[in-house]
């Protein structure tokens, strides 16, 4: 009822509902100060001087302040061969590399003084020209982002051969050039951190928003040049992540220094402009596809060539070629061809550097493929979705290992889509496309498959090379003295619900009341390392070291019961936190009086570590898991005025598993509002100069109440043969396939017009231009 | 909040029911005012813009926004913030709707959406779902696909109608 | 980002208001609900010693039923108007302008007055009080003055306020029973600025015509009064309407505008 699978209430509810969470901006400190960044108002810049009124000057810290004091650049390599370092002063050195940079800081009692100050600070630029445009950037003899560099190519990937032969007499063949937008992420909580120096641990505390604690501990050691033991970081309630909050950001470098600098605790919170402007960019690609199918549509090569636009520094830990170095790898969807050829360039330019937004990588190819297939489907006449099927991995091949190598561990794809199909009802939208609307308006249906993999394993990031490669997920589990439990874990719970689903897993396995359980976490003080919350990861990987632990204490339990019930050990059961032995039973609270508080009673043989344990854990596969899901939409373009509107959108997903049902649906029904973000709306446009055109809210639209429709969920539940419970990793999954899905709905709504979008966001301007166009060349 | 500015005023308003008298430059907003100098910290800032109401609050009654409101602009009245509708029945009942409906993830945005959810529930008893799209339209979530939300209000427009 | 370091006041006279904001040379700006001037306060995009408060003054603060007229004050709240009373014609036209600006928690506090002043090219009064033929009571140290609200509004974001006046009252021709009213405004977002609006008045009774066409990136356009309707609404005089405009040759602009004017037309013709 409370266990795995039970659609149980959150214990986080409370007291985020009555306004007592403690985010970061709530944590007050005696004597703190607050921190405000002075940034580049210009993309490519050496800086020449800084002029500093004498009376704020001792308020004012630049790279001249920091760099004497032995503070390192920001440094994330990859192992790839061939990666460019880029070093990342956490204050700009003696150059700029993208508009936002920040420059130099300031200190005062309260946030608006420090902005006061920040005003006075002017530097003074020798400007150079800006890289904007990515593919610009990456053509010879674009001006360097780094000087040392040769060009602005942070690497190069290769996957595959050339297979033009094999394909030479292939029916179809698909080009398309494809883009998507730079996007910024805007968790409604910004990045904010407050630092100071606990004297009596001798260690520097930092209160930070972010998503992995034990990795950003450790780029500041490096930073720092600080042992780990004498750094503490601790993410409180965290007001979402989405991968803003998952890396080092140089602001933690900066506070973390100049609180030890100065001596008291220091605070600063991002606010809206600046995370808009100066950093939590993501998602920018560029793509030339060519397909190759059969004359039922049955795909026989896939040759790309993808650019992701990476922005001008490679972040702590992700690296700059994460993003597009996947591309290569994740392309292939979860299709099964023959051939497969990709090129990959993450490209170095004078914008904020990117960082792995939820659905990193995936949610571009989804885009990017889906349209291909529906592309295909048109060459062939066809339903788009019956090319699909005739493409996806069919379940008699799980597991299958697919053309790059990715494990694919279970589940039925084809299945998602017939019931997606089947619950979008496509049949009477296509009997309505003929009737036509009442209000003109044009209707299409789309469909996107997608399958994502979840709770990577130790080789690939191996592979990568980059700082951060996770290994066993630990987890402590402690038994109280009254029959409590305490969890203790390295990752870190902003708003996926972790405080109640490992519970329910302890619970499954031990039986304590879900009330009598609690999850320490994200505090490198308290919980064993871990690279944190990310990947679609927490569940799979802690939540299985959460059952390993338990079960381990279980067995220390029984143990304990039999020498107390005077019964064999093979005879003594758990369940429902009662320890039985034929007719007799001893609960976990008196076991764990008798280890605590009467050790006289206990056996001889006792395991002497008692009612705690740290168990590390990782899935049988190091391949990870392989979720997926068929979304659905059905809309109605007013190609009047290009607005959409979805009247219909439908997931049909497997996760494997499902811990809590109630969860898991708010994760996917999140990730496709933000998918319809990136479908419609979100964007984040630069200037000729490399100046960012969207620094409010305003100008950065979030879809909002209005524009997310009622989404319905259809739930498929194979469980992952590698995991605990057959859990699968999904906190990404929603957002990968809805921006496939609603430009193919809008395409398949355009064609009786002939027209076609295949760029992101489908604005109103870009349906109305497509229609234009569509007008000016009428079809063949 | 800054105090040390030659233009600080002694503000005084009604906080959660209670008389408050504090020093407070103009320029500060009254979430800054309450969260920096009251300690009431539910009231959050997503953006100071305007646009994200996650520092919404009652200023008489009526939901406004905290970021754009100075404190000394609303000298002499009654401001209530998420943590002053404890007891508060229609509120109550929300909270209630929305841990059973799963209407909060991260809990960012959840203060502001339960004050204007309020205001909705008391001010548009017959509101359809549609209605209470548009009338909640000025707060933003990031984590929930506000799917959840919707049927929270939903629940509780139903039951204050059943009685 | 927190706004500079400001001085306040709110002075409970029109008297003592106008004076404030005449010693100022610029550096004082009115203030009404903030909506429009607390974003550009906080973003540091404006930069005042001096903020007078104008909702204490009883000028500003009341709605007046007049027989040819309904006056609105310049600190009259968009939510106010919303929520007045539905019953009667012209009422019901403003409450339902105020009921699609932004969003509750703004329209409670923001102010008809505050949103003309303001004079942003998308603003749902601007266009509005336009194509309804509202005049609006300015006020100043040299004395008072009528100015339609088609004129009044000089550019994007320019108005023709002296420094030291305040919009006091907004003066709304009473429509007749049978007049008909068309509004269209083509948001991407619910609560946001147009990329397009048009709004269109037909009262036989009093022999007024008018359509405007809003969000031009500079004042609200009126098309010519005597043209019929039907021809209005053709794609080619509204681009003609834009030619003076940073929107000329826009193609995208010129088609949601000429589509906004159809259906506010529609809307009123229906
Ligand atoms: C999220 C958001 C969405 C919005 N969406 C819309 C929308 O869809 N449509 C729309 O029309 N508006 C929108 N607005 C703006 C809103 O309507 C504002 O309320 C309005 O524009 C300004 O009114 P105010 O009383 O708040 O003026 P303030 O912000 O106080 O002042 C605005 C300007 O007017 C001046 N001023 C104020 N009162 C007077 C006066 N009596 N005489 C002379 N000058 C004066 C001020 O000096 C200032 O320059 C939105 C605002 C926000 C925050
Ligand atoms: S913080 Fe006030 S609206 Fe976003
Ligand atoms: S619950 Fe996170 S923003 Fe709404």
């Amino acid at each position: 009822m409370f266990g795995v699978g039970a659609r149980v209430r959150r214990k986080e509810d409370d007291r985020l509902l009555r306004g007592r969470g403690r985010f970061v901006a709530d944590i007050a400190l005696v004597g703190m100060r607050e921190l405000a960044f002075v940034r580049s108002p210009v993309a490519h810049a050496r800086i020449l001087s800084f002029d500093i009124p004498e009376q704020v000057r001792r308020q004012v810290f630049t790279w001249q302040d920091l760099e004497p004091a032995g503070v390192r650049p920001i440094r994330a390599a990859s192992g790839l061969p061939g990666f460019k370092v880029s070093e990342q002063p956490p204050l700009a050195a003696d150059k700029v590399r993208f508009a936002g940079e920040p420059i130099a800081v300031t200190v005062a009692a309260t946030r608006a003084e420090a902005e006061d100050i920040a005003s006075q600070v002017i530097a003074e630029f020798d400007e150079l020209p800006p890289n904007v445009d990515m593919l610009a950037a990456a053509a010879p003899g674009a001006p360097c982002v780094h000087e040392h560099w040769s060009d602005n190519i942070f690497l190069e990937t290769r996957v595959g051969q050339s297979f033009e032969k094999d394909v030479a007499a292939a029916p179809v063949r698909i080009s398309r050039s494809i883009r998507t937008q730079r996007q910024c992420i805007v968790p409604l909580e910004g990045k904010g951190l407050v630092a100071h120096w606990d004297r009596q641990a001798e260690q520097l505390v930092l209160y930070t928003a972010t998503q992995m604690p034990h990795i950003v501990r450790s780029g500041l050691s490096e930073c720092l040049g600080l042992p780990l033991e004498a750094i503490r970081v601790i993410a409180p309630d965290v007001g979402g992540g989405f991968g803003w909050k998952g890396l080092l950001q140089p602001e933690e470098v900066v506070a973390a220094w100049l609180c030890l600098h100065l001596g008291c605790p220091l605070r600063w919170m991002e606010d809206r402009r600046e995370h808009l402007v100066a950093a939590a960019n993501a998602r920018e690609h560029h793509y030339e596809i060519t397909a190759y199918a059969d004359a039922d549509g049955r795909l026989l090569g896939v040759d790309a060539d993808a650019w992701v636009d990476a922005g001008a520094y490679s972040i702590y830990p992700f690296s700059a070629c994460l993003e597009a170095a996947q591309v290569g790898s994740i392309l292939p969807g979860p299709y099964d061809f023959p051939h497969y050829r990709c090129r990959t360039f993450s490209v170095c330019t004078n914008k904020p550097p990117i960082v792995p937004f939820r659905g990193v990588a995936r949610a571009n190819v989804c885009f990017a493929m889906e349209q291909i297939i529906d592309a295909i489907a048109a060459a062939v006449g066809r339903e788009a979705w019956e090319v699909r099927l005739l493409n996806l991995v069919p379940p008699e091949k799980m597991p299958f290992d697919n053309i790059t190598g990715k494990h694919f561990d279970s589940g039925d794809y084809p299945e998602s889509l017939r019931r997606a199909v089947a619950g979008i009802d496509l049949a009477s939208v296509r009997r309505r496309q003929l009737q036509g609307e009442p209000d003109g308006r044009l209707v299409g249906v789309g469909f996107a498959t997608y399958c994502e993999q979840g709770a990577h394993g130790t080789a690939v990031y191996h592979g990568w090379g980059i700082p951060m490669v996770p290994g066993y997920e630990q987890v402590q589990a402690r038994i109280t003295a009254d029959g409590g439990l305490e969890l203790r874990a390295g990752i870190q719970s902003h708003g996926q619900g972790m405080e109640t689903s490992f519970a329910q897993v302890a619970h499954e396995v031990l039986g304590i009341p879900l009330e009598r359980i609690r999850l320490v976490h994200g505090d490198t003080g308290l919980t064993p390392y871990s690279t944190g919350t990310w990947g679609s990861r927490s569940m799979v990987m802690a939540g299985g070291a959460v059952a390993t632990a338990c079960r381990r204490l279980a067995d220390r339990l029984r143990r304990i019961a039999a020498h107390l019930l005077q019964a064999r050990l093979e005879d003594v059961t758990l369940s429902g936190g009662m320890l039985q032995s034929g007719q007799a039973d001893i609960t976990i609270a008196e076991i764990a009086r008798t280890w605590y508080l009467a050790p006289q009673l206990l056996p001889a043989d006792v395991d002497p570590g008692g009612l705690e344990i740290t168990a590390g854990y990782k899935p049988k596969s190091d391949h990870g898991t392989f979720s997926y899901a068929t979304h659905a939409a059905v809309v109605a373009v007013d190609a009047e005025v290009g607005l959409v509107e979805i009247l219909d959108y439908l997931v049909v997903e497997d996760a494997g598993t499902m811990v809590n049902p109630a969860i898991v649906e708010g994760q996917i029904f999140g990730g496709v509002a933000q998918g319809i973000g990136t479908a419609l709306y979100e964007c984040s446009p630069y200037d000729d100069a490399g100046q960012p055109m969207a620094s409010t809210l305003m100008d950065y639209l979030l879809p909002g109440f209005t524009e997310v429709p009622a989404i319905r969920i259809e739930h498929m539940e194979t469980p992952s043969p590698y995991t605990e419970f057959g859990v699968k990793g999904l906190g990404e999954g929603g957002v990968i396939a809805p921006s496939a899905v609603l430009c193919n709905a809008i395409n398949d709504a355009l064609k009786a017009r002939g027209a076609v979008v295949t760029d992101q966001p489908v604005t109103p301007a870009r349906i109305l231009a497509a229609l234009r166009n569509a007008r000016a060349e009428p079809p063949p | 909040m800054s105090t040390a500015s030659p233009n600080a005023r002694l503000v005084s308003l009604t906080v959660n029911g209670r008389p408050v008298a504090r020093l407070a430059a103009p320029r500060t907003h009254l979430a800054d005012f309450l969260r920096e100098g009251e300690l009431l910290t539910g009231t959050h800032l997503g953006c100071e813009q305007g646009v994200c109401g996650a520092c919404t609050l009652l200023l008489d009654g009526e939901p406004v926004r905290g970021c754009l409101a100075y404190a000394v602009a609303c000298e002499g009245r009654a401001v209530t913030t998420i943590e002053g509708l404890d007891q508060d029945e229609t509120a109550a009942r929300l909270r209630e709707a929305f841990t059973a409906e799963h209407a909060l993830q991260c809990g960012f945005c959840t203060p502001g959406m339960l004050i204007s959810a309020r205001d909705v529930v008391e001010r548009l008893p017959d509101a359809d779902d549609a209605r209470v799209r548009v009338e909640m339209s000025g707060n933003l979530c990031r984590c929930t696909g506000y799917v959840g939300i919707v049927k929270a209000i939903r629940r509780v427009l139903d039951d204050r109608k059943a009685g | 980002m927190k706004p500079v370091d400001f001085d306040y006041v709110k002075p409970t006279t029109l008297a003592a208001a106008v004076d404030l904001l005449a010693q100022g040379n610029g550096s004082v700006k009115a203030v009404a609900g903030a909506q429009s001037l607390g974003p550009m306060l906080n973003l540091r995009l404006v930069q005042p010693e001096l903020l007078v408060d104008v909702t204490a003054i009883p000028e500003l603060l009341g709605t007046r039923e007049e027989a040819e007229r309904i006056v609105i004050g310049a600190g009259v709240t968009h939510a106010r108007l919303e929520d007045g009373d539905t019953s009667e014609r012209t009422q019901a036209v403003l409450a339902q302008i105020a009921s699609g600006i932004a969003y509750r928690a703004v329209r409670n506090r923001g102010t008809i007055g505050g949103s003309l002043a303001h004079a942003d090219p998308a603003a749902d009064w601007l266009v509005c009080t336009t194509a309804l033929g509202a005049e609006l009571l300015l006020v100043g140290t040299a004395g008072q003055r009528t100015v339609s609200a088609a004129e009044f509004v000089v550019g994007g974001f320019e108005t023709m306020l002296a420094p030291d006046e305040l919009i006091v009252e907004v003066r709304v021709p009473r429509l007749s029973a049978g007049s008909r009213w068309g509004y269209y405004k083509l948001c991407r977002k619910r609560g946001e600025f147009a990329d397009a609006s048009a709004a269109v008045l037909v009262d036989d009774a009093r022999g007024f015509y008018r359509c405007v066409i809003g969000a031009t990136s500079g004042r609200p356009i009126v098309l010519d009064d005597s043209r019929p309707l039907s021809e209005l609404a053709g794609a080619a005089a509204v681009a003609e309407a834009l030619s003076p405009t940073a929107l000329a040759g826009d193609a995208f602009a010129i088609q949601v505008h000429a589509a906004a004017v159809r259906r506010a037309v529609r809307a009123a013709t229906a």
